[in-house]
């Protein structure tokens, strides 16, 4: 009897013990972090691309990116001296490679985030997560989230995020210059009629790009359309369906042309697939993979695929264009 | 006996103000029938059939495979509701009965126990402790003892360590039996208890029982098709063939050469030992 | 012949807790922050006499991070082992595993659901963090009715026909998942691929977080109720009954608590795999298959074998963190298979 007693009594004490301590770290407020930084900081509030109202210190000095689309816009605009921390796939341009890795875009580690102390952390709703958001706010960790779904969407969006990190000169640089650019190709491509594509994201199964994507509209900048209606991001089609709508041309993002020459010789090869005009002449178009990133470059890569597409609205500019073949350009 | 036995006897305070030859145990007019879909009219498997047995007694129901020994057996032991008539345990109904009290006073022997995990034999003569106390319970000291002790009554203390999908089918059987003692119970319902053992085994579990019964003041019911082994080991048999019930009686005056003949399809004579119990040869050859 | 006693209970479950505590401890120093015990230990006095303000704000990080996320792994631990444990029992099967019975699939398709319907509703924050874990709460609880109704024999539930049930409505279930995520915009379809996977990285907030911990309590209590009764289902249920085991009221208080157990800890970390099968068989290996020794010995084995998963999972692929589910299940696989072995043989 006494035994027991006595183990009782040590067992309860333990979990006493235990539990007082986890009370009393769990109340600890969230807040030490933030007031252990700067004492003495202004903020404000802003509401980002999906609604959310986001606290931001004034003014913003540590920044980290969650998106390889975001840690380029910040190249872009000249500000990447803010970033202290990007993902493990943010590899454009080259310097970003240097900078402190937190992780995974969909599972970073929210201890190394917390770490470096960011101002506020760059998201965007098409590739971070919602749980990480979540997270970052429990920590007390101002959040900025993006969305954009348009190529103007992306302009502005870029533009509006200089704006927010306090160097509204920059994004208005920049979002002239793009303006510009996309002016300039709408007029080129003013008058011609626009080639019905495919847009390859993978070939097997075969899956596209939805209607809703900035891709899509993307195509739509540089003189194509997706012969693809879906509502899904990536549908999965059938190569009966794409046979039944014969686009004109395949697009293939990647950074290897002649990579992609070889696929579509061994596409040309599988069953079904010759039965597309589009692959039977060898009619397609490759595009730098920067077209599946909602950031600046995208631009360059849509004037290049118009190029492509329509070598004859570009022919004034130069004699070689205008001869060579789309499929072997680059 | 011992301090220790004795103290493992049922208590004799529940027959209390009961005169010792009154019955026990009281099966009266109980029948059984199921539907196997609810179109299909009832098929009786127990016709109204009634016994009674004391303390001390051993009654065997007989009878040839579907002849409802086991719907019988599951009945008395409280666990089956008849579709008529009551089985009364020193007065109380024993359907009726919470299922704690019921395993205080009625021990059911199964025939083989399917254990999932290995325990040891101790482990599992203890859960005929089970019924008394909590639902959440530890065994104290006394359990322990009663344990022991049967496991002694049963002639297998030296099993007490050993796993029980280690042992042969015999030494599992008493091992079973002597969880059934643990219980202490009043009434001892045993399912064809011999069936996967050899004649000496067989032999040796009748004895026991017997033995049990008289010592500790049991009823034991045991369901069997064993001839002989009920006519020299049973106070009762109750003759049961296709659900119904065709004598009930002792022994000499049940094990007539007819009525076996018809119940058991096949030739046999029956002969009177010199201890005044039946002895049954059955005659190969053409059946009757 | 040395029957459990309480003392005896109580020494293996202070030891038990001992190791688990311990096993604590070290997950607190791993991970991106360095920690050094000292410091950690000083800041805890700090904070318990009251002086919270003066943390180093690495340590407030740790105690906000990664302590939360500890015990959370406890608690999901305990819970998959423990209705690991009494599904074995219940089902009398030694493969059986909380999520047997389809509570996972359903707690999946109501997560989905929750997380298409969020964006149309307008939801307040404190809402909108309870609705994925509620959604998978409640589509647990369908499944684990439905399961039981499809279980049901001539009004009784039968353990064959139980598993049976709990096999159909899982496969169905997993067939309707594959659908939703087909449609389902592709933002959603990432989160959900890796709560499919189990994660613990959503640490549920204060009013959630004291639901889990009483919803814990009840449950584990109201199963620990039927630890004798356990051990005697397993020698057969005829047997049982005759014993004085309430079966069908043992059946019912198991199912419901332990079905609840799956269910409140695949709501917060989706389907984290093995922990729930294995850690009993384990701990049956050390501590006997006694329920009222093995119950709380698996609580302790799936805290402690969770809290070490999660560790890895965060540390093994720094700073990158992997999904606890693919730990468990490159450990727990091997270990499966060895056990198997051990057994046939």
């Amino acid at each position: 009897m006494k035994n027991c007693a006595i183990n009782c009594l040590l067992r309860l004490a333990t979990v006493a013990v235990f539990l007082c301590a986890t009370a009393a770290v769990v109340s600890a407020r969230p807040e030490q972090a933030e007031s252990a930084s700067t004492p003495k900081e202004a903020f404000r509030t802003v509401s980002d691309e999906t609604g959310r109202s986001v606290r931001i210190p004034v003014p913003v000095r540590r920044v980290v990116s969650l998106a390889p689309s975001l840690t380029e816009s910040l190249y872009a605009l000249g500000m990447d001296e803010l970033l202290v921390g990007d993902t493990d796939y943010c590899d454009y341009p080259p310097a970003a490679m240097k900078k402190h890795k937190v992780g995974g875009a969909t599972n970073p580690s929210l201890e190394e985030i917390a770490l470096l102390k960011p101002d506020v952390v760059l998201v965007t709703k098409g590739l971070n997560r919602l749980e990480t958001v979540q997270e970052l706010e429990r920590l007390g960790i101002a959040a900025y989230a993006t969305d954009p779904h348009t190529v103007d969407e992306i302009r502005s969006s870029v533009r509006r995020l200089a704006e927010i990190l306090g160097n509204a000169a920059e994004g208005d640089a920049l979002d002239r210059e793009l303006r510009q650019q996309e002016t300039g190709l709408h007029q080129r491509l003013q008058d011609v009629a626009p080639r019905r594509v495919l847009f390859v994201v993978w070939s097997d199964p075969l899956i596209s790009i939805g209607r809703h994507t900035f891709i899509a509209d993307a195509l739509v900048h540089a003189g194509a359309v997706s012969v693809v209606e879906s509502s899904q991001d990536w549908p999965q089609m059938s190569l009966e369906e794409m046979v039944r709508l014969q686009p004109e041309y395949l697009v293939f993002a990647s950074s290897h042309s002649d990579a992609v020459s070889r696929d579509v010789e061994a596409l040309a090869r599988r069953p079904g697939w010759e039965q597309l005009e589009a692959v039977k002449h060898r009619r397609f178009a490759v595009v730098s993979d920067a077209v599946n990133r909602p950031a600046p470059r995208l631009f360059s890569a849509i004037e290049d695929l118009a190029r492509q597409l329509h070598p004859e609205a570009f022919a004034e500019k130069s004699e070689t264009s205008k001869s060579a073949a789309p499929a072997e350009k680059n | 006996m011992t301090a220790a036995t004795r103290s493992s006897s049922p208590r004799v305070t529940m027959d209390g103000g009961r005169a010792s030859n009154e019955p026990r145990l009281s099966v009266e007019q109980v029948s059984y029938a199921y539907a196997p879909n609810p179109q299909q009219a009832p098929i009786f498997t127990l016709e109204a059939t009634s016994f009674q047995a004391k303390a001390g007694e051993v009654v065997a129901i007989l009878g040839p495979n579907a002849s409802g020994k086991s719907t019988l057996l599951q009945i008395i032991s409280g666990a089956l509701q008849p579709l008529s008539g009551r089985v009364l345990l020193n007065g109380f109904v024993t359907h009726d009965l919470e299922p704690r009290t019921r395993g205080q006073r009625i021990a059911v022997v199964q025939q083989e126990s399917q254990l999932l995990f290995p325990s040891k034999a101790w482990e599992f003569v203890m859960q005929g402790r089970h019924p008394y106390g909590k639902s959440l319970r530890f065994e104290t000291g006394d359990d322990v003892l009663i344990a022991k002790n049967a496991l002694a009554q049963v002639g297998a203390e030296h099993l007490s360590d050993r796993w029980m999908d280690q042992i042969s089918g015999g030494e599992k059987q008493r091992v079973i039996l002597a969880r059934a003692l643990a219980q202490q119970p009043l009434l001892l319902l045993l399912d064809e208890p011999t069936l996967h053992l050899d004649i000496g085994a067989q032999v040796d579990l009748l004895e026991t029982l017997r033995r049990l019964a008289a010592e500790n003041r049991y009823t034991v019911v045991v369901v069997t098709h064993e001839l002989n082994l009920v006519g020299e080991y049973a106070d009762q048999v109750v003759l049961l063939q296709r659900g119904k019930c065709l004598r009930v009686g002792a022994p000499a005056n049940v094990y007539q050469r007819d009525l076996l003949e018809q119940v058991f399809q096949t030739r046999l004579t029956v002969e009177m030992g010199s201890n005044g119990r039946p002895r049954v040869n059955i005659l190969p050859g053409e059946q009757s | 012949m040395r029957p459990l006693t309480v003392s005896r209970l109580l020494t293996q479950c202070l030891i038990l807790g001992a190791i688990l505590f311990c096993v604590m401890v070290l997950a607190l120093k791993f991970g991106a922050v360095h920690v050094s015990l000292y410091g950690l230990g000083r800041d805890l006095l700090r904070v318990l006499m009251g002086k919270s303000t003066e943390i180093s704000s690495d340590y407030s990080l740790i105690l906000n991070l990664r302590l939360p996320r500890i015990f959370l792994s406890v608690l999901v631990g305990a819970s998959l082992s423990i209705a690991g444990t009494s599904f074995q029992a219940l089902l009398r099967n030694p493969l059986a595993d909380p999520y047997v019975l389809g509570v996972s699939s359903g707690a999946a398709v109501g997560a989905i659901l929750a997380l298409l319907l969020e964006p149309r509703l307008a939801l307040s924050p404190e809402i909108a963090s309870v609705f994925t874990p509620l959604g998978g709460f409640l589509g647990a609880a369908v499944a684990i009715t439905a399961v039981y109704f499809l279980g049901r024999r001539e009004g009784r539930v039968d353990s064959s026909t139980l598993l049976l049930g709990g096999v159909i409505i899982a496969s169905l279930l997993s067939a309707f998942i594959s659908l939703l995520l087909s449609v389902m915009p592709s933002s959603n379809v990432r989160g959900m691929s890796y709560w499919l996977m189990g994660e613990l990285t959503a640490v549920p907030s204060r009013p959630l977080a004291w639901v889990l911990r009483v919803g814990f309590f009840v449950a584990a209590a109201a199963i620990y109720t039927t630890a004798s009764d356990l051990n005697l289902l397993l020698s057969g249920e005829k047997e049982a009954m005759h014993l004085g085991v309430d079966v069908r009221r043992v059946r019912l208080v198991v199912y419901i608590a332990a079905s609840a157990l799956t269910g409140l800890a695949v709501a917060m970390s989706g389907s984290i795999g093995y922990i729930g099968l294995l850690v009993p068989h384990v701990m049956r290996m050390i501590f006997g298959s006694d329920h009222r020794i093995l119950l709380p010995a698996s609580a302790f084995g799936g805290a402690i074998a969770l809290v070490i998963a999660d560790t890895l999972a965060r540390t093994i692929a720094a700073p990158s963190e992997l999904p606890v589910g693919a730990i468990t299940a490159i450990a727990g696989a091997p270990l499966f298979i060895y056990l198997l072995r051990r057994r046939l043989t």
